[in-house]
């Protein structure tokens, strides 16, 4: 069993210049997509993440040879999508073109990375702007609790730990220009700079445009400079009251002492898709189909990266009248799944479910390029991706359910809520 | 490519109507279902659709959501596919590898999923069995209420989902599109299931929907396998009611207020547009992108740029009755409603007076003809495109969009501007945060 695409075949990966470049044609018309990323280092206990969020908002207000306006009609006249943005130690880059437009598109690319010109007047507007968005999340009782969740197991410092919002605005609101050009020289730069391109393409002509536009850019300096283990500490619970917010966010989770690389992690995986990773899977139908008691419930390992590793964690809403059942019988169903394992028929059906929805997750070249690029920023050989499905086979019964048993701990589960808590009523 | 068959060689009981670029338009001769197949290449990936015609907009008051009420409870199962015996529609799809949902808006209610094309007939099964095979279990409504009562809270928890709800409420008075799809929550606490029963027996019958098939497939082998499990589903036996109602002419400006806790405030202010299928349509998506849609954008210049907004949007629903061409503004900190609006208003008065130019027209052109290419990225997003088209009343909208695109003139534009955006015709909604 492989991949339908044949990756190792039909891609090319090669040294573009600085860019470790991976092209992959399909048969689409008329259009590429792109993904890429570097490594930028920020040290996160020092404050660097939101330095980074402002630099990469800088890039397409102006630099030293074209102003905003002009920069954006390149691409506006072509209808080309270009974003970057802010990924804890990365900067990520993802867009669209008429495939005749990417070498256009990758100077603009290139010229805003090495060369922003972080004008005062720009620098203030993004500064109010990026508060406003800031201010807009503290409203969002997704992200609240889910950032709660983070900070619960882990440390100021760790790529995974989200600092409160109030703070970020406040070091929004404390940082300069100067702070933020100086971030710009010493963190951007070709560090691990990888680009993935799918779509209507050849590969050599996209080597060449890659290789033109990023040849002055060089890798930065940075070190890591992140924290790579979870805190430790008894599991609690932290509720975050938010006024007119009758759902309430609801997000259980604790860290995982696993990497993308480990041995445990594809069975673990494999684990729980089988107890939150679709409609089908044990939360879905048992707090929703059968209970009745939410709208939304999953599961998922998250933050795992080969760098550092991550955790596990449960999201669902609840209307606040049935805040504390449905956080109970999310508990019940965690602990059940983790005392009596998967059964063979659920661990046979969910392989046939990873071995389609891989095969669907290959009809968009977005969703393929992003594949490639997350496969090389693991340092794995794009092989991987074509022996992925084998590996998922090849899996048994106890290899799953001994790393569900070693790694999932219901009795160490964090429980983060955001919303309106309900009233208490008197009798 | 896989092409197309030749009428001579089509299934039996299969009949072909019309093809536009490179979408084929068949019917069942049993019952008219209506079958769309687009063949493309690439992975074997095959998106199956499902779009009836049938939305909120059919609803009546003290039975809204119910439309969408029971796009849940086609979830919950047939005879043949229910979760006591361990083939509900979810486990029977998601083991595939499928994606699949359903949606209700004003005008249609889809259900579609994304599968192995190995897979294909078993989607084509399900949908089929769940035509006219639903349960509609009591026992499932009073589940699935509570559900969509925590749907219902999810949108409240977010002032901008309540703005858009309560614009829509002012604009239109008369015409259903006044209430929301989800439906007002006192509604949903009530609707029983011989309401829901109701709309399934008024509304789910092959000759009120479309089948779309697109994707990595021989369309005589789709076509084969929607005749055979489709072909013997009986049509209606009455007549699908139609919305009659229109929309009296607004007369005059109207306003709305939403207080709720939060940080930053919006305005939203939405102007009556014509139906999708109306010519000028074309004209009010590029006024959209003109006005807002890039740094280039008339609004990003006059608001963002300046400090005003934080974010600014240009809208142009498109829906089979008249619905509404929006601009929506996030406000900056310490800036006021009243500056906001009076800008937004400005530099709509200023392209009825002075136009746009011929730059901006081609600029919003472009931009339209890339993400049509973007659109077709895979065949779930062609399905979305797809989707809306069939629902505003004619697929084709779907297929010469850029036809009609590439005849509008700067001068339609000023026109389209000057028509719709009059203050008679326009609601405006504030978002006011409060602190508690």
């Amino acid at each position: 069993m492989s991949s339908t695409i044949h990756f190792s075949e039909r891609t090319q990966d090669r040294p573009a210049g600085p860019v470790r470049l991976l092209t992959l044609p399909t048969p689409v018309d008329d259009f590429v997509s792109f993904r890429g990323s570097f490594l930028a280092y920020p040290d996160l206990a020092a404050g660097e993440g939101v330095l980074q969020q402002l630099a990469v908002a800088m890039l397409d207000q102006g630099t030293e040879h074209r102003d905003r306006f002009e920069l954006a009609q390149v691409l506006e006249d072509r209808g080309a999508k270009l974003n970057l943005s802010s990924d804890g130690l990365y900067v990520d880059i993802r867009g669209q073109a008429l495939a005749d437009d990417l070498p256009d598109v990758l100077d603009v690319l290139a010229e805003m990375l090495q060369s922003p010109a972080f004008d005062e007047a720009e620098f203030e507007k993004t500064r109010a702007q990026t508060v406003g968005q800031l201010q807009r999340s503290l409203e969002k009782t997704s992200s609240r609790a889910a950032n709660a969740l983070t900070r619960s197991l882990f440390a100021d410092g760790h790529p995974n730990y989200r600092p409160p919002l109030e703070t970020r605005i406040q070091q929004v609101q404390a940082a300069t220009r100067a702070d933020v050009r100086d971030y710009h020289r010493a963190h951007f730069g070709a560090t691990d700079f990888t680009l993935a391109v799918v779509g209507d393409l050849a590969h050599d002509p996209v080597a060449g445009a890659v290789e033109e536009a990023f040849a002055g850019f060089a890798p930065h300096e940075s070190a890591p400079a992140h924290a790579v283990e979870a805190r430790g500490g008894r599991p609690r619970r932290e509720s975050i009251p938010m006024p007119d917010k009758s759902n309430v966010d609801v997000r259980l989770g604790h860290a995982l002492p696993i990497r993308r690389d480990d041995e445990a992690y594809l069975p673990l995986y494999v684990g729980n898709y089988i107890l939150g990773g679709n409609f089908a899977a044990r939360l879905m139908t048992t707090v929703r189909d059968e209970k009745g008691l939410t709208y939304g419930i999953g599961s998922s390992l998250s933050g795992i990266t080969t760098r550092y590793p991550g955790y596990f964690k449960t999201q669902v809403t609840l209307s606040h009248d049935v805040l504390e059942e449905g956080i109970e019988a999310t508990e019940t169903v965690i602990r059940t799944f983790v005392e009596e394992g998967a059964t063979q028929e659920e661990l046979e059906a969910k392989k046939e479910t990873i071995a389609g929805s891989f095969t669907v997750g290959l009809a968009t070249t977005g969703r393929l390029a992003y594949s490639l690029l997350l496969n090389a920023e693991r340092d794995f050989e794009v092989g991987y991706l074509d022996a992925f499905l084998d590996r998922v086979h090849a899996l048994t019964l106890d290899d799953v359910n001994d790393a569900v048993r070693t790694h999932l701990r219901p009795d160490a589960l964090h429980v983060a809520a955001a919303g309106t808590r309900p009233e208490v009523v008197s009798v | 490519m896989p092409t197309s068959p030749a009428p001579a060689t089509l299934p039996e009981g299969v009949s072909f109507e019309t093809s536009s670029d490179d979408i084929s338009c068949y019917r069942l001769d049993a019952n008219d279902l209506r079958v769309l197949v687009l063949p493309q290449d690439g992975v074997p990936v095959t998106s199956f659709m499902v779009t009836y015609h049938v939305g909120s907009r059919n609803e009546r008051a003290g039975h809204t959501g119910a439309t969408h009420m029971l796009e849940h409870l086609m979830f919950k199962g047939t005879d043949a596919h229910h979760r006591r015996h361990g083939t509900s529609i979810m486990e029977t799809l998601e083991r595939l590898g499928a994606q699949l949902n359903a949606s209700t808006w004003f005008d249609r209610t889809n259900y579609y999923e994304m599968l192995p094309t190995q897979h294909l007939e078993t989607a084509v099964e399900v949908e089929a069995d769940r035509m006219r095979g639903a349960l509609l279990d009591p026992d499932d409504v009073e589940a699935e209420r509570s559900v969509i009562l925590n749907e219902y809270d999810r949108a409240q928890n977010d002032p901008v989902s309540r703005l858009f709800d309560e614009v829509w409420a002012a604009a239109f008075v008369a015409h259903p599109y006044h209430h929301p799809t989800i439906g007002w929550r006192s509604d949903i606490e009530t609707i029983s299931p011989d309401g829901l029963r109701h709309y399934y027996d008024t509304f789910y019958y092959p000759n009120n929907a479309t089948v779309s098939v697109i994707g990595n497939v021989e369309p005589d082998d789709a076509l084969a396998m929607v005749a055979d499990h489709f072909g013997s589903i009986e049509p209606a036996a009455h007549d699908i009611p139609q919305v009659t109602t229109r929309e009296p002419e607004q007369t005059g400006k109207r306003r709305v207020r939403v207080e709720q806790d939060g940080q930053l405030g919006a305005v939203l202010s939405a102007y009556k547009s014509p139906a999708a299928t109306h010519a000028d349509s074309e004209a009010l998506d590029l006024l959209a992108r003109i006005l807002a849609s890039g740094k280039g954008s008339r609004l990003y210049r006059r608001c963002t740029d300046q400090g005003l907004t934080s974010d600014v949007f240009g809208l142009n629903f498109r829906l089979r009755d008249p619905g509404l061409f929006s601009v929506f503004a996030y406000l900056a900190p310490e800036r006021t409603h009243e500056e906001v609006e009076a800008a937004l208003r400005e530099v709509i008065a200023e392209i009825q007076e002075n136009g746009v130019t011929e730059e901006e027209v081609e600029r919003a052109r472009q931009q339209l003809t890339a993400q049509t290419a973007f659109n077709r990225d895979g065949p779930m997003k062609i399905a979305s495109q797809l989707n809306e088209a069939i629902a505003a009343g004619d697929w084709t909208l779907y297929t010469r969009y850029l036809d009609r695109l590439g005849d509008v003139t700067a001068a339609d534009v000023q026109r389209a501007a000057r028509t719709y955006l009059r203050d008679g015709r326009n609601t405006v909604g504030w978002y006011v945060p409060t602190t508690q």
